[in-house]
């Protein structure tokens, strides 16, 4: 197994907090794979999200217990931008991640290739590349603060993709989004992860989870709950009682199977549901 | 094609001179307006100099073909200006009462100091809208970045020129906003000023907040990565700069010269 990140033992608090937001944790984090981060608000996804990208505690401070190491190395013995190549970031809001001193989008999602110093040449084929992936060409000389919220979180994920981190956290990317630009967004994200990227992804629409991670990261309280398999940690109906949401495929198996339908599983999406319910009719046809 | 159509191209050449170009006459005519304003002319010792001096502004704008845009801007300052002299010429005594309607009289100081102050105010700010009307900010970020001053300061600079034009549009929305929710905007000067401070809370709160956002932001697109940034918009030079700086040059030693000769004669 290739461990990209490692959380041994970490507790983290905010400064004048009086209890830690994140409480003993210890995960590892699997190159390639797409991680998906869950729980009610208040877990602590976010401050989770912080840890891995260094930002806590460098830039909030704090008390870190434990150790955070990102491919081996702690996060806190990284020099100032090194990290920003590794791992890229995207915020939960939108507004504030407009860098302020760019005209046109086209400029905004360039701005980071500019900061890196990458040739004019290249800017512009990644820039018009990711701009088509993400479904904002056609907005190109618009003005960064001139757009929709949706707009704005896709040029947020936009101007991050194109600098090619081979990490990406992101949190809550479809929070300003309509279903159609949910299921687009992540349809950019399930590209990501055929590129072999490592996705680390906060997300409520447990749905779209269920639909595109391979591992689920369950978040209470600071505490990480559960961690493995979708399938098998999106069919755990005690989580319900932790507060965790599951999907509605999820759920409306768990009934079947209790008002005595034989499901082979308890499905987590509309294709696994179909398929479930069409075998379990085939059979009760035959019979 | 895209590196193509962000760069700015300008037909007149006035306008397209670069911005340090532009930069320096706006301070050295800033520095002869001052110095024409301490010329005092003839009996009434009136600063007439600087009114002449003035001629220069709109003529700068007319040649840089904007003067529609110019004269938009202006009109703020000019209300400045005339407060600023109705004001002073009609407060300040002393001196021979120049001209009288009813109870106003305006008197000789008054006057004096009213074309003082209210001609270097016009000279000064027009001189600068001129700048800003014929400059963009990416042009301004360019030179300043090309002259050597530091990215942070830059940054710094920029953004705070965009966050301005933002703010003015927010508080239009806001101000909007407010009166939907029944806050008075329109009425007299106590009801507007009330609005004014109850607009300014959304605005400022909206501005601090995310602070921390931004500037992590910032930092995942390598705000601090130390080497060296490239850039897609590079500015055009048309030539003329050269030329240009002596003229303003050479004007204003002139000016310099002829003042100093005054008061050694
Ligand atoms: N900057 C901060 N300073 C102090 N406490 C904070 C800070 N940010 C978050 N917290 C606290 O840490 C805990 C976890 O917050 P966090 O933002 O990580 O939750 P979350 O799971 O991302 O929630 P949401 O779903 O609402 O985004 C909360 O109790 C919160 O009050
Ligand atoms: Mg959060």
């Amino acid at each position: 197994m290739d461990t990209v990140i490692e959380l041994k033992n970490v507790t983290y608090t905010y400064p004048l907090a009086d209890e830690p937001s994140i409480k003993d944790m210890s995960i590892k984090i699997e190159r390639g794979k797409f991680y998906g981060v869950i729980g009610e608000n208040g877990a602590g996804k976010t401050t989770l999200c912080a840890l891995i990208r260094g930002f806590a505690p460098s830039f909030y401070n704090g008390e870190l217990k434990g150790e955070v190491l990102v491919e081996g190395k702690p996060t806190t013995e990284f020099g100032p931008g090194e990290l920003s190549l590794k791992i890229g970031y995207v915020f939960q809001n939108p507004f504030t991640q407009i860098s302020g001193v760019k005209d046109t989008l086209f400029e905004e999602v360039a701005y980071g290739l500019e900061n890196f110093g990458v040739p004019v040449d290249e800017i512009e084929e990644r820039v018009i590349e990711v701009m088509k992936m993400t479904d904002i060409y056609s907005l190109a000389d618009k003005k960064p603060f001139e757009l929709s919220g949706g707009q704005q979180q896709r040029a947020a994920l936009a101007s991050i993709i194109v600098l090619k981190p081979d990490i990406l956290v992101i949190d809550e990317p479809t929070s300003q989004l309509d279903p159609e630009g949910t299921e687009s967004v992540f349809k950019i994200i399930e590209q990501l992860k055929n590129e072999k990227k490592t996705i680390i992804l906060v997300e409520h629409k447990v749905d779209m989870i269920a639909e595109y991670a391979d591992e689920i990261l369950v978040m209470k309280g600071g505490r990480l709950i559960r961690l493995g398999d979708k399938q098998e940690i999106l069919t755990d109906m005690s989580l319900l009682d932790e507060g965790v949401q599951l999907p509605q495929m999820a759920i409306l198996g768990e009934r079947l199977i209790e008002a005595g339908i034989p499901l082979s599983r308890v499905p987590i999406t509309e294709r696994q549901a179909a398929e479930a319910i069409g075998q379990a009719l085939q059979k009760a046809r035959n019979s | 094609m895209w590196r193509e159509k962000l760069q700015i191209h300008k037909s007149n050449w006035i306008a397209a001179l670069h911005p340090s170009c532009k930069f320096l006459v706006v301070c050295l005519y800033s520095f002869c307006a001052l110095l024409l304003a301490s010329f005092k002319v003839g009996e009434g010792e009136y600063s007439l100099y600087t009114i002449a001096w003035f001629v220069i502004v709109p003529a700068l704008a007319i040649g840089s073909g904007i003067i529609k845009r110019f004269w938009n801007a202006f009109t703020k300052v000019l209300l400045v200006a005339v407060v600023i002299i109705v004001v002073q010429s009609l407060l300040i005594p002393g001196g021979d009462t120049v001209a009288q309607l009813w109870i106003l009289k305006v008197r000789e100081e008054g006057l004096r100091s009213a074309i003082y102050l209210g001609f270097s105010v016009m000279n000064i700010a027009g001189i600068f809208v001129w700048f800003f009307q014929t400059t963009e900010n990416k042009e301004i970020s360019c030179a300043l970045e090309d002259s050597g001053t530091n990215y942070k300061v830059t940054y710094v600079f920029i953004s705070t020129l965009q966050m301005i034009e933002i703010l003015g549009q927010n508080s239009k929305t806001i101000m909007n906003a407010q009166q939907a929710r029944g806050v008075e905007t329109q009425g007299n000067i106590v009801v507007r000023t009330r609005a004014f401070f109850a607009s300014l809370v959304p605005l400022i709160l909206g501005a601090i907040t995310g602070t921390e956002e931004r500037v992590l932001t910032l930092e995942s697109k390598g705000f601090d990565v130390n080497c060296k940034k490239s850039r897609l918009f590079q500015i055009e030079k048309t030539g003329r700069e050269k030329m240009v700086n002596t003229i303003a040059i050479a004007i204003t030693v002139a000016i310099v010269g002829w003042r100093v000769a005054l008061w050694i004669l």
